[in-house]
């Protein structure tokens, strides 16, 4: 059996395998499979809203896994998007509520960039921890969430508060913050062509310049890429900026798209998740649109699963964690080995 | 105000030694793990399952042995399928970790609804009361917080000793050290890497799942979904931050538990600071503290390597 082959079977294989402990749980429940099922697809591509939430979900996703998969590539295991959002979150934020008088192109220029930076500066640090001093990225990364996540419920709190309010959260923005909406009724926004217009980019950075050439040599081979005079720790430092900046991308859309308020967790785990599809995604920007279309599609169906079948939305938690660890198990359990 | 009078700075300082005893038990488990030179992000997981379970067993047969047994075996069935993906998959340490976060989060609300169904009252259990150990119990200001606790406590401080003395007392700790640092050389000099890394897995399990059973079974006496939110994540930091030595890492759960304590303290006198000021505090600590010791770097060299005996 050749390589690819087993590969192909392996992956089958593994997909099956979801498949049954996914239904064997539905039965659990007592729920009917058929109509369980088609509850879900239903609830993904029943009618324009569904197909609209999907996309919803699968924008943060996208941005989030794509920052991921720029640091995992020079190996800057980025556990921090969450926290990264965040930041993006706050900077919009805090752009709307500083100069609400800007025209909406220069607000959305600006708060693209603010967003970037602030999502880059939470990740950079880390960065240049682990590439300058050899401190773990990972744990660093863990820390700067709970900050984050504890700054937004300072802020909004405090100098971010909307004061005729008496709940934790900010003003609603200006409308020049906005994005456009691009399917009425449905609630999707502009944030899905910022998404995907970052995919192109990532992919023309790390596939067709030599900066990202180098990158994926950083990544590959430490020693070599030194021997061959590519800096190290200039590249990890860079990829932990775009990685960082491109999650705070994420922030700002789901602000400037969705909620158009600073509010505590406005990031369902959106940050880990998108480890999650960036590994899915073998880390390539064309494969992560899918992938996170995939977990975006596998938790709006669970929603509608629970709704008509009762079936618990935890289930797509459990697909998720069993379809990772059966991807990590593959290669020793079907022998197959990595390109 | 009388922040300062004795009497609540003992009940202070109850309320802290309560806030760490998870973490502290988790982070032991973690220290092990790490000492053997497997990196277990899952912990959030094993302690997920061990708070799970414990309840489970404890709503069955409302006997805290059970509660306490199940609730271990919960942890270390987490642990050992880390440690398979890890050892025997060679899988990436990290990812796994974080995957099986995602599958214990989704699995125990899964099967918490599955057995009790969406009810608008939790269910819930007699929780583990204190035992007050005379004598000790006595002692001025700290007596009370350390010594009038409930079992775990007692349980925390006793494998605090245990293991101080297993890593630097026994050879068990030199084989633990000699497989993080050099793998290759202790399968050389004949120690077994992975029947040592498994080992030190199940220790992991079995902490984990006890810090896990402490929140559901004496914290709080009921169960819901991510029960634990993050925990254990804090427990990684409190290794970080005590630098993988037992003493450290109670001392670093210590830290983390007073800063919790004093959030709640905040709330309720009402004050306007807010309190997640205070729940900041110790992970600027952990990276300043990190920052202070740069250059010296304490982590075992194989930390996260997979062992492949055949390789060259």
């Amino acid at each position: 059996m050749n390589r690819s082959t087993r590969n192909a079977i392996s992956l089958v294989a593994v997909g099956v395998f979801v498949l049954v402990v996914s239904l064997l749980l539905i039965a659990m429940v007592g729920s009917s499979i058929p109509k369980a099922l088609s509850s879900f697809l239903r609830g993904i591509v029943g009618s324009t809203y569904s197909i609209g939430e999907v996309l919803v979900r699968a924008t943060p996703l996208i941005l989030a896994a794509l920052g991921v998969s720029v640091g995992f590539r020079t190996g800057f295991l980025n556990i921090g998007a969450e926290g990264q959002i965040y930041l993006g979150a706050i900077a919009v934020t805090w752009l709307g509520m500083t100069f609400p008088n800007l025209p909406p192109v220069l607000m959305i220029t600006f708060a693209l960039i603010l967003g970037f930076l602030a999502g880059g500066f939470w990740s950079v640090v880390p960065g240049i921890l682990k590439a300058k001093f050899g401190l773990s990225e990972i744990i660093n990364t863990i820390m700067l969430n709970y900050i984050a996540i504890n700054l937004v419920g300072i802020l909004v709190r405090t100098s971010l508060k909307d004061p005729t309010y008496p709940y934790p959260m900010s003003p609603i923005l200006p409308e020049s913050t906005y994005f456009p909406m691009l399917l009425l009724p449905t609630r999707l926004h502009a944030g899905l062509i910022l998404a995907l217009v970052c995919a192109a980019l990532v992919y023309l950075l790390m596939f067709r310049t030599s900066t990202g050439f180098c990158m994926r040599a950083v990544g590959l081979n430490k020693r070599a890429s030194i021997c061959s005079g590519i800096s190290v720790t200039g590249h990890v430092v860079l990829s932990s900026l775009i990685s960082g900046g491109l999650a705070g991308l994420a922030g700002v859309s789901e602000i400037a798209g969705l909620h158009h308020r600073l509010i505590e967790g406005i990031s369902p785990s959106y940050g880990y998740l998108a480890i999650v599809v960036s590994l899915l995604g073998k880390n390539h920007p064309f494969l992560i649109i899918l992938s996170a279309l995939g977990i975006a599609a596998l938790q709006v169906g669970s929603m509608a699963m629970q709704r008509s079948s009762g079936v618990p939305t935890s289930i797509a938690s459990i697909i998720m964690g069993l379809l990772v660890i059966m991807i990590l198990a593959r290669k020793q359990l079907f022998g197959c080995k990595e390109e | 105000m009388e922040i300062f009078s004795l009497t609540l700075i003992t009940t202070f300082l109850a309320a802290t030694v309560r806030m760490a005893t998870p973490i502290a038990l988790a982070g032991l488990g973690e220290t092990i793990s790490e000492r053997a030179g497997i990196s277990n992000l899952g912990v959030e997981a094993i302690m997920l399952s061990g708070s799970y379970f414990s309840f489970w067993a404890m709503f069955q047969y409302s006997n805290p042995l059970f509660g306490l047994l199940f609730g271990i075996l919960g942890g270390i069935a987490v642990s050992l399928l880390h440690a398979w993906l890890s050892i025997y998959c060679k899988a990436d340490q990290t990812i796994a970790g974080l995957a099986l976060n995602f599958l214990i989060l989704g699995l125990t609300s899964f099967l918490f609804l599955m057995q009790f169904g969406q009810t608008t009252t939790l269910p819930s259990i007699q929780t583990i009361g204190r035992m007050e150990i005379p004598l000790l119990s006595k002692i001025p200001v700290i007596g009370q917080a350390f010594f009038n606790q409930d079992p775990f406590v007692y349980m925390l401080l006793l494998f605090v000793v245990l293991i101080l003395v297993l890593f630097y007392k026994t050879e068990w700790g030199v084989i633990l050290k000699a497989v993080g640092e050099n793998p290759r050389s202790a399968d050389t000099a004949g120690l077994n890497v992975k029947k040592v890394r498994y080992t030190a897995a199940i220790a992991n399990g079995l902490l984990g799942g006890l810090g896990g059973a402490y929140l559901s079974t004496v914290k709080l006496g009921f169960f819901q979904e991510n029960l634990t939110s993050g925990k254990g994540y804090i427990a990684l930091v409190a290794v970080i931050l005590g630098r993988r030595n037992p003493v450290g890492v109670l001392a670093a759960a210590l830290v983390i538990g007073s800063a919790e304590a004093l959030q709640i303290r905040l709330q309720t006198l009402g004050s306007n600071i807010p309190s997640q000021l205070f729940a900041m505090f110790p992970y600027l600590v952990t990276i300043l503290v990190l920052l202070f010791s740069i250059g010296k770097s304490h982590d075992p060299a194989a930390l996260g390597v997979p062992y492949e005996r055949d390789k060259r």
